[in-house]
């Protein structure tokens, strides 16, 4: 696989962090996910392929552990707030003196400096912060954050993921590791560039809502069916929106201009009434195989089940039965291999891992004892009685 | 800069692509847009650090040029339907015969295979298909894409980017290229793997809109404030939401509340309006 041999660190937290590793993992690297002693189960859901260590870091034995396998390691994702690592003794300046490979990846929210650095937020409070928000809702509503996807996954994780990538390529160069500042604000915000680059541009003359690609037109936007279920409607250009209309039943002449937008409300509402008439299943069958660029809005139950996906096997089971997407983009030589197995407990895998990093029995003996690390090859017993365990189906 | 020396070839076509080919440009690799003669313009707007060669790729002696380009070349990006490229003779095997360590990626709505995958689409339909666009949408709503930057853009062009930088990386090993089939389809629903992981837990066990993440909860969302601005609210942790009402003078109001005895004087601290909020706050504030 493309990260074979690469060694991550990761500690834990929310969404962005565990997504970034999970990545890592899915393409080779071999990832250890540092957790507190005492934590029940991994929050993230997102441990595929990775491996545990519960290890207390606030106590200055348990820096020292860090610190010793940072000092063999690749990378280390950490998502503190700034300044954090610093004061474990475990910040960039320390761990790099000791390994000057090692790249240092801080992913947080608001960054390493600015005057909301030290500040607690969410997804969205960083897609508010960039600007990016602002732009996203329907006319006359508030400004909407599409869960958490644009600014923990993509402005955040997956961002991440591309910066220890380039710090990777750049190392095979120079053999140096470098310090990556990947925040939330900055990523989500560089990650909508087009917006910036289009703002005075036509495409978003109208006020927010009210827009081509924001829900303003009838030809990019999803209609109800008469199922109850739902149609997305993306036919912008001209041939495009002449089969959309052709599939509708309707005529292109008894209809104003596709561009008029004075028209556009009327138009959205005769839309709506024709895609209410038949169900999702029935609108299918006219629109698949054309140009029309109208698909089926599935749902995640329905996705794994869709001829399209299924063709491709664009979706993994794992021993436990659930299933979730392969992971993408799909490399011809060295594609991704995400691990089968069921996500680790916390701590499963404490002692394996310090062996491997050169940690004797008697070291590890007395860290246990001392609760500077945990243990739990067999699973926390209290994992039974949350209904959000692994084994949940 | 971390791409110097790498050169990459970007047929032109909207937004994935460019924007990928723009990240690649900025982290330092020299882009070369290749874009259809008669063109006005560079319709994507994303042509930062890159240059432009006018060239007609459906002319044989064009994609004869473009081979010559690849021939030398790191990354190869298109955007086309599946089997476009193969048409005009352009397709992996031949110039990956000419250079074995050419990054060949091919980023599209569908993927290279599939059913769909030489339709028309754009990114609402992708976001559709991949089975995330069902959960994004406000109680009572139909579902709703937030503009095109979660599959053109995240699922589309970043993924893009990342397979672009695994491949150069391995590369640094092996010596060889690959090709890489990034799709927005599949590039989304990875991207959103968060969902299917807590599919089945209490995050999602209201109908859309009704969750935490998803505007179902008065402490993770977007509220008007009286000059017709907005401020966002993501307060989930206990003691953030604490600081939350506290902010909003809330504990005062309701500690004030249960120290009033009469009915009236409740009446009357109850008809109080925040001058800041709209009244839907005080529906949404309870102990």
């Amino acid at each position: 696989m493309a990260l074979q041999g690469i060694l991550v660190v990761e500690l834990a937290g929310l969404a962005p962090g565990p997504f970034c590793a999970m990545v890592l993992a899915d393409f080779g690297a071999r990832v250890v996910r540092v957790e507190r002693p005492g934590s029940h189960y991994d929050v993230s859901r997102l441990g595929r392929g990775k491996r545990s260590l519960a290890l207390d870091l606030k106590q200055p034995r348990g820096a020292a552990v860090l610190r010793r396998l940072c000092a063999r390691s690749d990378v280390l994702l950490e998502p503190f707030r700034s300044g954090v690592m610093e004061k474990l003794q475990l910040g960039p300046e320390i761990l790099q003196r000791d390994n000057p490979r090692l790249i240092y990846a801080r992913l947080t929210g608001f960054g390493q400096s600015g005057s909301f650095s030290r500040l607690a937020g969410h997804d969205i409070n960083y897609l508010a912060l960039s600007g990016v928000l602002s732009k996203i809702g329907r006319n006359g509503e508030n400004p909407y954050a599409p869960l958490n996807l644009l600014a923990d996954f993509a402005g955040g994780g997956l961002m991440c993921v591309l910066g220890i990538m380039m710090a990777l390529f750049e190392r095979t160069r120079s053999g140096k590791g470098q310090v990556i500042d990947a925040n939330m604000v900055e990523g989500t915000a560089y990650l909508s560039s087009f917006l910036w680059k289009t703002q005075k541009s036509s495409l978003w003359e109208a006020p927010r809502g009210q827009n081509i690609l924001d829900g303003g037109a009838p030809f990019y936007t999803t209609y109800r069916t008469a199922d109850g279920e739902f149609m997305a409607v993306g036919a912008i250009e001209p041939q495009f929106y002449e089969l959309l209309i052709k599939g509708l039943g309707l005529k292109s002449d008894e209809l104003p201009n596709q561009m008029s937008m004075d028209d556009w409300p009327e138009m959205k509402k005769k839309f709506a009434a024709v895609f209410a008439k038949k169900t999702k299943a029935e609108w299918c069958q006219i629109f698949d195989g054309t140009d029309a660029c109208v698909t089926p809005v599935l749902t995640l139950e329905e996705v794994v089940h869709h001829d399209h996906s299924k063709e491709r096997g664009s979706f993994i089971t794992n021993e436990e039965q659930s299933m979730s997407p392969r992971p993408a983009p799909l490399l011809s030589n060295t594609p991704a291999i995400p691990s089968f197995k069921r996500d680790p407990f916390v701590g499963e895998h404490t002692e394996e891992i310090l062996d491997e990093f050169g940690f004797s029995r008697e070291e590890i003996d007395q860290l246990k004892s001392d609760k500077i690390i945990e243990s739990n090859k067999a699973g926390s017993k209290l994992w039974i009685l949350y209904p959000h365990s692994n084994i949940q189906k | 800069m971390a791409l110097q020396g790498i050169l990459v070839v970007e047929l032109a076509g909207l937004a994935p692509g460019p924007f990928c080919a723009m990240v690649l440009a900025d982290f330092g690799a020299r882009v070369v847009r290749v874009e259809r003669p008669g063109s006005h313009y560079d319709v994507s707007r994303l042509g930062r650090g890159k240059r432009s060669l006018a060239l007609d790729l459906k002319q044989p002696r064009g994609a004869a040029v473009l081979r010559r380009l690849c021939a030398r070349s790191d990354v190869l990006l298109e955007p086309f339907r599946s089997g476009v490229m193969e048409k005009l003779q352009l397709g992996p095997e031949i110039l990956q015969r000419d250079n074995p360590r050419l990054i060949y990626a091919r980023l599209t709505g569908f993927g290279q295979s599939g059913s769909f995958s030489r339709l028309a689409g754009h990114d609402i339909n992708y976001l559709a298909l991949s089975g995330v666009l069902s959960k994004i949408g406000r109680n009572g709503e139909n579902p709703y894409a937030p503009l095109n930057l979660l599959a053109d853009f995240a699922g589309g062009g970043l993924m893009c980017v990342l397979g672009i930088m695994m491949a150069l990386f391995e590369r640094t090993r092996s010596g060889k290229g690959q090709v890489i089939d990034a799709n927005m389809v599949e590039g989304t629903a990875y991207l959103s793997s968060f969902l299917w992981k807590t599919q089945k837990s209490s995050l999602w066990e209201a109908p859309r809109g009704q969750n935490i993440l998803d505007g179902g909860a008065p402490f993770y969302t977007t509220y008007r404030t009286a000059d017709g601005e907005f401020m966002a609210v993501g307060a989930i942790e206990p003691q953030f939401y604490e600081l939350l009402i506290k902010g909003l003078g809330e504990l005062t109001l309701l500690k004030m509340q249960q120290e009033a005895v009469s009915s009236q004087a409740r009446q009357t601290l109850l008809s109080v309006k925040r001058p800041s909020l709209q009244p839907k706050s005080w529906g949404t504030v309870w102990l």
